[in-house]
């Protein structure tokens, strides 16, 4: 039965690809080669036959042939590791994590892509292009190795519906920082009263998992005045009063919100898709998550999409603009691609605005469009939906800042190691004072950061 | 098998003594029935607890997954439906991928098992002089975890040209199976007694008949239990798989389930419904094979 | 098994004969080459898939300044210690109620096969989706665990995974629930080749239950109970499963082992060679490990 129905698959699957091969349009090109790409597997399937759009008009345009293969980022991420190890490396790969790219940029195992890059980058978001451009420890000097294709930001999503039933209004939701978060704190009561057994006012992840507690805690310490915690040469500010007021501050804020009981206990031991599964049970009135994937896995349920509120960086308590961190996501030609001048041919081909635009609409705008002219124009950007408009201004039009790994690839690692969120621990469970777990996290960090130094030219 | 010992002995050795031994044999036999019975119950709660979670979830329509509930209220083989007709992307070969799964599971079984049997056949049967060496130096395959293996096997296959091929995930499989399988069919074999060998070495059986008509029925136990592990090995292992193979049609379901980690939100039922569904396959595998072992110890109870 | 220790006189005599006959044991010319190609297959997997994978993996962990980089790793220590904890506790724990569940499994009768195939459900369930089930299972919030703490006794269960001791338990409860049929059902294979007739002599002399076992049937499996035991340990030092789904490590890495380790290290980090790094420190305890396995199989082939 099962041999049958293999068969039967078998046969279709061929049919399909015979048929496929002879409908492709066949440009005669002498010099025709062949690339081998590797991409992230989109979130909708929409995404990805939108890169497969991409690479067969490439192919059609180009005569060269693009083998892609589309995989789950986790396991495309330890394929990368395991290809730039081994030296046999596809000739074009994408990077969905953040360490990746400043660390092989950093041991010299990616191409240079300034010739790229460099005649494009008035298009795009001015901070995008920092975290493209990493240290080379081995030239000493920084260069493009990340074509800057998709830009990722962290927003708020909030439930209208558990806001109303918890008696707030959100036509009343303060602008400034601790206005903003106190705001959801009543809330939690008023629904447990309503019967809601498991409610809770937030949902921060305090977890040593993924990179979700990395930007809850950059953000917050951001928002308290410590955006110097590593700054564009790449080194880091410890030592800085403000930052280290700063980073207590985010600490003290986030842990007395779970000592009174107004995080999910779990958060302290989520994994990626915790939260997400922990907010769309309604779990939490609010949530604080990078990208608006949390409201795209609810795009066909029109009711529940339309019920969550996607709200970017309210001001600082002093009423000032606070910068979103931004990520950029994108292609790298690692060192030993066979074809290099193939590769660099159709990095530059998803790069042009146009091209890289409807890429990006095929993934529903979970990752935004860098180049801020077309943002404006094109009203998938930034008129079709509340959700996408609220993240794609907070992530293209409002302030932002590059992560920190585009500085300097230490902060990769001491953001793997989880060195803050070990400390958060401390303060939680073990009644460490906030001062001391940050001590001892800096400390670790300025040991990390001690193998990574950067000769500033 | 053991049924007809255990009747056929009980009573001859529980006659002498008379009734009261009988008694206290036929007590002795209710405890331990009770004993079963409890540790029957424990089994099942033990066993099948992690398995009902995934049972529960797998029934769940999507949304429902994290609730109070202790049984689903609005339970549905919707998920069981969509995996089995291929109805999400995730899923759109799983079939084919099953076939992968199959074909890789079948391979590696049978190589694990013939290469496996014929070594130790040779080592501790035929006794070839510094046949431990052998069996030692497969040793060396697990000095370094199979988990960190997966970087160097990632290059030889590249230079092997065997990339992105079923091929590469069946060699992998199958040297992480066979040293193991030596070791258990050399343990195993000491059982057996060589007298049978060297009787029918003094017959005239060459080597190769020994082995296929002496040898390899009565290993039967130990090659049902090896050959299971060997196909489950193979069956779920997924590091290798998706480091070895790129596109969805070379894929293997352990893959396609790692796909639901792609994203921040999946449909678990649907991950779940697919776990369920592919594990049924070995389970009747091993249920049919089982009966085998029973043949076997019956030949070894005839011969021996 | 008299006429098998007058086989090993014979033997030593032979030993002092010619070298080539030494080189070649007691085979006969054909039946030397016969032996020899069964080993050609196995010894072929491992020239092409052991070695070079092998020494590729000890070089990328090679340099001394990895270690260092390790050693200064805060959570270095406390992984080492879950380490010890997880195998210790874990494997052991798993190996002695596999060895115990074997000999129930002997039993006749039909459920008892029933309860096999129950059994051995864990085994064939895919890894990810049932530790990712438990990890759901065990948490405090919408866990199965405590739904159903609250619908029995009104009571709010803990976060199970939140402190570090419930956590890792959680992992090596996990482990053994996974992991304890594969066992299971090797050591029954193994109780399978205890030729019957012993069973039979065992019973006649009026040997039952806890006396048969001690006397007659654990020595008989001590040997293979060992070897199992010593491989399941190597297994399970390279086994991150369990630990990264159920726990990730956390909360606040307090959970990691080794193996999760090397594989944060390798492809969190981006540096597969302080991941490999991570595993290799464990050699201080492989080595041994390898060392006695190695000595069991040798005189395991030598006497009988």
């Amino acid at each position: 039965m099962t041999v049958l129905t293999r068969r039967s698959v078998l046969r279709s699957s061929v049919a399909a690809a015979a048929a496929g091969a002879l409908a492709r349009p066949f440009i005669a090109n002498a010099a025709a080669a062949t690339i081998e790409v590797w991409f992230v597997q989109g979130f909708v399937p929409e995404e990805d036959a939108a890169f497969r759009a991409m690479a067969a008009d490439y192919e059609k345009q180009s005569g060269n042939k693009v083998e892609h293969s589309l995989t789950p980022y986790a396991a495309l991420r330890q394929k990368e590791v395991s290809a730039i190890t081994s030296g046999v490396v596809p000739d074009v790969m994408e990077i969905a994590d953040f360490a990746l790219a400043p660390l092989q940029s950093w041991d010299g195992k990616l191409v240079e892509l300034d010739d790229i890059v460099e005649p494009i980058k008035g298009q795009f978001v001015p901070t995008a292009l920092p975290c493209c451009y990493f240290y080379n420890n081995v030239t000493k000097k920084r260069a493009y190795y990340l074509a800057p294709m998709k830009i990722a930001a962290v927003p708020f999503h909030i439930w209208k519906s558990l806001v109303e039933k918890g008696g707030g209004n959100l036509s009343q939701l303060p602008n400034t920082w601790d206005a903003f978060l106190d705001f959801f704190k009543p809330l939690q009561a008023k629904l447990r009263a309503a019967g809601m057994r498991n409610v809770y006012s937030y949902g921060y992840q305090l977890t040593a998992n993924g990179v979700d507690p990395i930007n809850t805690f950059n953000a917050f310490m951001i928002a308290y005045g410590g955006t110097d915690f590593v700054t564009a040469d790449g080194k880091l500010h410890a030592d800085d009063p403000a930052v280290r007021d700063a980073a207590v501050k985010a600490i003290v804020k986030l842990t007395s919100a779970f000592k009174e009981g107004l995080v999910p206990p779990g958060c302290v031991n989520w994994n990626d898709a915790d939260d997400n599964n922990a907010f769309h049970s309604k779990l939490m009135v609010m949530d604080f998550d990078g990208t608006i994937s949390t409201e795209l896995a609810l795009f066909h349920k029109k009711e529940e999409f339309e019920d969550i509120l996607t709200h970017g960086m309210p001001l600082s308590n002093d009423g000032k603009e606070l910068p979103s961190q931004i990520a950029i996501f994108g292609p790298v030609i690692p060192k030993g691609a066979k074809n290099l001048a193939v590769a660099k041919e159709f990095v530059k081909y998803s790069m042009e605005p146009k091209v890289l635009n409807e890429y990006l609409k095929g993934g529903l705008g979970r990752w935004a469009l860098p180049i801020p002219e077309i943002v404006k124009s094109d009203p998938f950007w930034l008129h079709d939906d509340l959700h996408r408009t609220a993240y794609v201004d907070q992530s293209v039009i409002k302030p932002t800042i590059p992560i920190y790994e585009a500085y300097n690839p230490a902060i990769a690692q001491v953001g793997a190691e989880h060195v803050i969120m070990n400390g958060v621990f401390d303060v939680m469970k073990n009644g460490m004072a906030p001062e001391a777990a940050v001590d001892t996290a800096f400390k670790r960090a300025e040991t990390i950061f001690g193998k990574y130094p950067i000769v500033s030219s | 098998m053991s049924t007809i010992t255990v009747d056929t002995r009980l009573p001859s050795a529980s006659a002498r003594p008379g009734e009261r031994m009988r008694r206290i044999a036929r007590r002795r036999r209710y405890v331990m029935n009770v004993g079963a019975a409890i540790l029957c119950a424990i089994l099942i709660v033990w066993t099948l607890t992690p398995i009902y979670n995934i049972v529960m979830v797998s029934l769940q329509p999507h949304g429902d997954v994290f609730s109070d509930e202790i049984w689903p209220s609005n339970p549905t083989l919707e998920g069981f439906w969509v995996v089995i007709t291929q109805g999400y992307w995730y899923l759109e070969y799983f079939w084919h991928q099953f076939g992968n799964s199959l074909y890789v599971g079948a391979a590696v079984t049978l190589l694990t098992l013939a290469i496996g049997s014929l070594a130790s056949f040779s080592i501790t049967r035929m006794r070839i002089r510094n046949g431990w060496v052998v069996s030692n130096a497969a040793l060396l395959t697990y000095v370094i975890p199979q988990s960190f293996l997966a970087i160097p096997f990632y290059r030889i296959m590249q230079s092997y040209g065997l990339a992105n091929n079923l091929w590469s995930v069946i060699a992998a499989m199958v040297t992480f199976a066979t040293p193991y399988a030596i070791f258990i069919f050399s343990q195993y074999g000491r059982g057996i007694p060589l007298e049978l060998d060297e009787s029918a070495r003094i017959d005239g059986a060459s080597p190769i008949q020994i082995y296929f008509k002496i040898y390899l029925p009565l290993m039967a136990p130990a090659l049902v239990a090896i050959g299971t592990y060997a196909l489950l090995l193979a069956w779920n292992e997924y590091l290798y798989q998706f480091l070895l193979l790129s596109d969805k049609h070379s894929m293997t379901v352990p893959v396609a389930l790692a796909q639901f980690l792609n994203s921040d939100e999946a449909p678990w039922n649907l991950m779940m419904a697919t776990a369920i569904v592919y594990a049924i396959l070995p389970i009747t595998i091993y249920y049919v094979v089982r009966r085998r072992m029973t043949a076997g110890l019956t030949m070894g109870g005839v011969k021996g | 098994m008299a006429s098998v220790s007058v086989l090993d006189i014979g033997r030593t005599t032979t030993r002092r004969q010619s070298l080539w006959r030494s080189l070649r044991g007691e085979l006969k010319g054909s039946e030397y080459t016969w032996a020899l190609a069964f080993c050609v297959p196995y010894l072929g997997v491992f020239l092409a898939f052991v070695v070079y994978p092998a020494l590729y993996g000890l070089w990328l962990g090679s340099e001394p300044s990895l270690y260092s980089e390790l050693f200064s790793d805060p959570i270095y220590q406390s992984t080492v210690v879950n380490t010890l904890l997880f195998i210790g506790i874990g494997v052991n724990l798993k190996m002695f109620i596999a060895l115990l569940l074997s000999g129930f499994f002997m039993r006749p009768g039909w459920w008892v096969k029933v309860m096999l195939m129950i059994f051995i459900l864990p085994w064939a369930v895919p890894a990810l989706p049932s530790f990712i089930s438990i990890h759901w299972m065990l948490n405090g919030e919408w866990g199965l665990l405590n739904n159903l703490l609250y619908a029995m006794f009104h009571i709010d269960g803990p976060s199970w995974l939140n402190e570090r001791w419930t956590a890792l338990g959680a992992v090596i409860v996990s482990h053994i629930w996974k992991w304890t049929p594969f066992w299971t059902v090797i050591l029954l294979a193994g109780r399978m080749a205890i030729p019957t007739e012993i069973n039979d002599a065992a019973l006649v002399d009026g040997a039952t239950g806890m006396r048969k076992f001690i006397f007659v049937s654990f020595p008989l499996l001590a040997n293979l109970y060992l070897i199992c035991t010593l491989l399941s340990t190597i297994f399970t030092l390279g086994d991150f499963n369990e630990v990264y789904f159920i726990t990730g490590g956390g909360p606040a890495n307090l959970t990691h082992v080794l193996a999760t380790l090397g594989v944060r290290n390798a492809f969190d980090l981006a540096q597969p060679r302080l991941g490999v790094a991570a595993v290799m420190s464990a050699l201080p305890l492989m080595i041994p490990l390898v060392i006695v396995l190695m000595r069991k199989l040798k005189t395991s082939e030598v006497q009988l």
